[in-house]
């Protein structure tokens, strides 16, 4: 649905005209026209529309927030079985290959990426519904990672998910009650008869009636459904809350509302979100910081002005170019909009070095030899690409070469050591290398 | 042409409509309606269904109180002298005195007496119906038990429980069950027919033997069914939050699973009287006491069919009204617990 081009552009306008509403009126004065560009607001014209419209702005960024979930290296290889009567494992899906990030504490990291890149494994990962390949994922002090079944079952009450269709994820013969409920009976946290007065807070807390909890899941609407589900995911107060395409499979004027709740539910439970979501738009209104994947790896990470202001990496400069934008096409204007061509490499076997270099129109040499490093480029930037650069400024040689010890080719230069003092962490560094000077600089 | 239809009237009749506040005390009285009973308000409304449910309840109440009923009518069971019922000379047939096919109806036998033994048709037939609907009734549950059990685990479990359990289903497939039920038959016959508890052991063997050759098409459907339904989210949702495997398995999937389970029990009552009497007339079944079938292949002679042909007509009616009023209503809960039948 997010993926047809009208449907997008009609986010913008959407968005705004909800908020409006819930201030009582509907302004279309400059600042308000755009949802994700006035976070600021005028101590001195402080009036009720502007404090409602305060909000639901974009998530801001706490840069000191303390890591809740650290996810370093992950990977998940799925084997494919050959078919036949020996069913022998002939090759791996790397659907997540050596992915490092971290989540802050209260705050959201957007996941985003084209269909079969990867995000909704690593959500999965996170909550364990598939026990990871290799890495880590701490979180409270524990690799959830390593964690058996059992191990688990207490630390489930902290990571909870949001999924993506609220026609599949609730149980279509069970109450709303029993649904939202369920997670305090599983766990044991309150005795029986405390469990109805909870869910029908949890209720109230997303938004629906709470004299509805007897009722089924088939008598709501599409967004209500994804509400209960969004309950169902609060019921245990859960630290991190990974939300897997929360909102794709809504109608584009409910979106705006879930998003809306889901900001509250952050700002008043100090719940850290992972995104994961194909549309740019909902990213970039509510993850301060985002992450771009391509086909099994972060290709870029950083905060919201720089990924959406000035990507480094193709792939991310392409994604972008593929918004339509409203405010252009009202002027008639017409931006360049830059084409992949071909397909998405089969992640049973990946290109060697780039895993973008066989849909990239600056590849070379060394991007099939040299794989390139998630390298921080700004104080909260990492890009992976040897030719990293804003759009139509990427340089002609490699600006990873003096850091891996290799030539322009990619070929090792004998007697050169990579002096790529860089450690790939999964968050971020007080220095970095800076691509105009190629030094290491830190402010 | 639209223009016309949503002309003034409509509206009209549209915005009388009692406006309803969510919140008001009315709307809060209305609880959910879970999928099953919608489903129960659509079978209400077919009228089909609804005969064949009467008719499946009489059958119900006669096997239940078959004593009861006999008691009212002054029938029993029990073997009278013969020669005070029949007419020896007349290839056994009932005398003038004890209704037809010789003489005139009569309440003291409703349905007549059997010829060459004298016992009372009524007795016969409300206990035949009580045995039938016995076998039938315990075999299905079992089987459906098994069936739904087993189906649960190969589907949810998958990998190396799923092959061998699925082996087990297509291994009991490929036994001939009619080729099965006759060689058991002699040998429990061998085994048992000097035990004081005869009939009850073969009435449990016959439900055994039923029951282990019923349970696999459950067991594929259930099995289908949990495969698709396992994939689905609520299962992964059920997942994150921790829930045991088992309580997944029966608390969350069962319930989905209502509407294949109520099929192939509807399917398997049908198939299992029919059964039950099929193979009482071939002499393997319940032969050691009073079924449908048994009368059947003592009624099933050329001479009582001219003669006599009610003695056959009154257990065969029983089981071909039985049958297909068994089989309609599977049908119409079929029809009612699938929403893409949805009329």
């Amino acid at each position: 649905m997010t993926q047809d081009p009208n449907a997008r552009a009609e986010v913008e306008p959407t968005a705004v005209g909800a908020n409006a509403a819930e201030a009582g009126e509907r302004r279309l004065g400059d600042d308000v026209s755009d949802a994700y560009g006035s976070h600021e607001v005028n101590v001195g014209d402080l009036d009720f529309h502007i404090v409602a419209e305060h909000g639901h702005t974009a998530s801001e960024l706490d840069p000191d927030a303390p890591a809740v979930l650290t996810v370093d290296n992950l990977k998940m290889y799925f084997p494919v079985k050959s078919s036949g009567v020996v069913r022998r494992t002939i090759g791996h899906v790397q659907a997540v290959d050596g992915i490092s990030f971290e989540v802050p504490k209260g705050g959201s990291l957007g996941l985003v990426g084209e269909s079969g890149c990867g995000k909704s494994t690593t959500g999965r990962l996170i909550t364990r519904l598939y026990k990871p390949t290799g890495g880590s994922m701490m979180f409270d002090g524990k690799d959830l990672a390593k964690l058996s079944n059992r191990e688990m079952k207490p630390l489930r009450r902290d990571v909870q998910m949001i999924f993506q269709d609220p026609y599949t994820s609730l149980n279509p013969r069970h109450t709303v009650g029993t649904i939202v409920g369920a997670p305090l009976e599983v766990h044991n946290v309150v005795p029986k008869d405390k469990v109805l007065p909870r869910v029908q807070e949890l209720l109230e807390i997303v938004g629906l009636n709470p004299e509805h909890y007897n009722r089924y899941p088939n008598e709501f609407s599409g967004g209500q459904r994804q509400r209960i589900g969004i309950a169902r995911a609060l019921t245990l107060n859960p630290k991190v809350l990974v939300a897997d395409e929360p909102v794709s499979a809504l109608d584009v004027s409910i979106q705006a509302q879930v998003i809306n709740l889901l900001q509250d539910i952050q700002s008043e439970f100090d719940v850290a979100f992972l995104f994961i979501a194909h549309d740019l738009a909902i990213v970039r209104h509510f993850c301060p910081e985002i992450a771009v994947m391509y086909l099994g790896k972060i290709v870029e990470i950083g905060d919201r002005e720089t990924i959406y202001s000035h990507p480094h990496h193709p792939y991310t400069q392409a994604l972008l170019s593929a918004v339509p934008d409203v405010k252009q096409a009202a002027v008639g204007g017409r931006r360049e909009r830059i084409r992949l061509e071909g397909d998405v490499p089969s992640p049973i076997n990946p290109p060697s070095g780039c895993r973008f270099r066989t849909r990239c129109q600056f590849a070379q040499e060394i991007c099939a030899k040299v794989e390139p490093p998630l390298l921080q480029i700004g104080k909260r930037h990492k890009v992976a690409c040897h030719f990293a650069g804003e759009l139509g400024a990427h340089p002609a040689t490699p600006v990873t070469t003096e850091l891996l010890g290799v030539d322009d080719q990619g070929s090792p230069v004998p007697g050169a050591t990579p002096s790529n003092t860089q450690l790939t962490i999964p968050g971020y560094e007080k220095t970095w290398y800076d691509l105009r000077t190629k030094q290491t600089t830190g402010v | 042409m639209s223009a016309e239809t949503a002309g003034p009237e409509t509206l009209g009749s549209l915005s009388d409509e009692p406006q309803q506040d969510p919140n008001s005390q009315q709307a809060k009285e209305i609880s959910g309606k879970s999928p099953l009973r919608i489903a129960l308000g659509r079978l209400a409304r077919d009228k089909i269904a609804v005969v064949c449910a009467v008719v499946v309840l009489f059958f119900v109440i006669c096997a239940m109180f078959a004593g009861t009923i006999s008691d009212l009518f002054g029938v029993s069971l029990e073997t009278p002298l013969a020669s005070e019922r029949v007419d020896g000379l007349n290839n056994g047939l009932p005398k003038p005195e004890m209704g037809p096919p010789v003489g005139p109806f009569t309440w003291e036998h409703p349905m007549g007496v059997a010829p060459r033994t004298g016992e009372d048709n009524l007795a016969y037939w409300l206990h035949g119906c009580r045995v039938s609907l016995l076998i039938a009734f315990t075999a299905t549950l079992i089987a459906s038990v098994v069936g739904v059990v087993i189906g649960l685990l190969a589907g949810f479990l998958g990998g190396a429980v799923d092959k061998v359990l699925s082996f087990f289903i297509d291994m009991f497939l490929t036994i001939p069950f009619l080729l099965a039920a006759l060689t058991l038959a002699p040998i429990l016959n061998e085994r048992f027919n000097t035990s004081p508890d005869y009939p009850t052991i073969q009435k449990f063997s016959l439900v055994m033997v039923l029951a282990m050759f019923g349970w696999m098409g459950t067991a594929r459907l259930i099995r289908g069914e949990v495969l698709a339904l396992r994939e689905r989210e609520f299962v992964q949702a059920a997942r994150v939050m921790g829930m045991p495997t088992s309580r997944i398995l029966f608390k969350e999937l069962l319930p989905n699973l209502a509407a294949p389970i109520i099929i192939s029990v509807s399917l398997m009552l049908p198939a299992f009287v029919a059964l039950e009497a099929g193979l009482a007339y071939l002499g393997i079944g319940v032969t050691d006491g009073v079924s449908w079938g048994q009368t059947i292949l003592k009624a099933a002679t050329p001479t009582y069919f001219r003669e006599y042909p009610q003695y056959l007509w009154q257990p065969l009616l029983g089981i071909v009204a039985l049958v297909l009023s068994l089989n309609l209503l599977g049908d119409a809960v079929r029809d009612a617990l699938d929403p893409k039948t949805r009329r």
